[in-house]
């Protein structure tokens, strides 16, 4: 048995100040993902601190067309937004493609950002992994690679960033604005809060301890944006993403791509923006051979596994199909 | 799971998540069974459930303790 602290923050400065005197403290949102890792013996902390009092959870659709979603705001709601889903579809379908029922009317928008990797040797303490105890080695690259990635990756790491709300994040250029401890609010893309793995897994965003992200804001889409998210998964339900795409695209009358945002899941240790395939697919009116084509130059740096190489022509014929689907206007 | 349908939240299997928006969401059996897929324990999504969640939402909301009505 361990000892835990519990103390529910009254305001966001209580909640940094403990933060700041606690080392091991953590926050504690929904808690889908931290009580489950907290019962596999992966998180430790001596403190949680509970924020689910402190706001931050109204999602605020301005006059200029962007929308600010809170922290706090939970993945159900969200996704039944009307506005939401009338004007970032991808966003909503993404959130619907996640979880199940009862885990999105629970878990938060920051929650979602933050969940850790599903990784199976991460979850088991009774594994080596660099992500969980820093220079213990990591048991899935002689492993069981199917849900695991090939992009980001490094010798140390290949955990794949089990979020299907930031893949469609990362292809609307979503904003996080971050409280640092100390009171300075940083704003940064979705994209630029992970960290890839390198030599030290064990961080995965540029986030420092206290760091409280307040609120996510996607800037208002180009005029006559499509979009669409798609996920592979082994089971119809309930399950992560094998592979899975979020598209934007803006395109001609004629199908020539004007502007083109490509969000990959299931295949990296962040959630990717695929800029290769994007910039080789725009201004161009694109077969599925060059389709196929652009996203084999995504993967031209990737690092794939005996269990995972098959995702490179899984996601290419993912990307063909919602991005030919989207550009003949009949796309859902 | 009956009042997010209610209220028109769209599920993973919706034809078309921007649709809808006015009046509740349309459930059938596909419906019934994502939405309580992952539901607590695997068998939610079993037939003889998804038929029982498809009843009860055509029934009228029913007063499960009518003694205590008015009390």
């Amino acid at each position: 048995m361990r000892a835990l602290a519990f103390h529910r923050a009254g305001d966001v400065a209580d909640a940094q100040r403990l933060a700041a005197e606690h080392a091991d403290a953590m926050y504690l949102a929904g808690g889908t993902n931290l009580v489950d890792l907290m019962k596999l013996g992966v998180a430790r902390p001596s403190l949680l601190i509970d924020i689910t009092g402190l706001g931050m959870d109204e999602i605020d659709h301005r006059a200029d067309g962007s929308v600010s979603i809170g922290a706090l705001v939970r993945n159900a709601p969200l996704a039944g937004d009307p506005q939401v889903r009338e004007r970032f579809p991808v966003l909503a379908q993404a959130l619907l493609a996640g979880a199940s029922g009862q885990l999105r009317s629970v878990a938060s928008t920051a929650g979602n950002l933050l969940q850790r990797t599903r990784c199976v040797y991460f979850q088991d303490t009774t594994k080596p992994c660099n992500k969980r105890a820093p220079g213990s080695g990591c048991a899935a690259i002689d492993g069981a690679h199917r849900e695991l990635a090939l992009l980001g990756t490094s010798e140390h790491c290949v955990a794949s960033h089990p979020s299907d709300m930031a893949v469609a994040l990362v292809a609307l250029d979503a904003i996080v604005d971050v409280l640092r401890t100390g009171g300075d609010i940083d704003e940064m893309l979705v994209e630029e809060l992970y960290r890839e793995p390198g030599s030290s897994p064990e961080r995965e965003t540029v986030l420092s301890s206290g760091d409280l992200i307040t609120a996510v804001r996607l800037p208002a889409p180009p005029v006559g944006a499509r979009m669409a998210y798609r996920k592979v998964r082994d089971r119809r339900s309930y399950a992560f993403a094998l592979v899975s795409v979020a598209v934007l695209v803006v395109a001609d009358e004629d199908g020539r791509i004007r502007d083109l945002r490509l969000g990959f899941g299931g295949v990296a240790t962040r959630p990717w923006r695929a800029r290769t395939a994007e910039a080789q697919l725009t201004g161009t009116r694109p077969s599925p051979q060059a389709i196929e084509s652009a996203v084999g130059a995504e993967f031209a740096a990737a690092r794939p596994l005996p269990g995972n190489a098959f995702k490179v022509e899984l996601m290419a014929d993912t990307v063909t199909a919602v991005l030919g689907e989207l550009l003949a206007g009949d796309a859902r | 799971m009956l009042a997010e349908a209610r209220r028109g939240w769209p599920s993973h299997v919706s034809p078309d998540v921007g649709r809808g928006i006015i009046g509740p969401a349309e459930l059938d059996p596909t419906e019934v069974a994502e939405r309580m897929s992952g539901n607590l324990c695997r068998c939610g999504a079993y037939r003889g459930i998804v038929d029982a969640v498809l009843e009860a939402a055509e029934a009228p909301a029913r007063d499960p303790f009518p003694e205590l009505a008015g009390s």
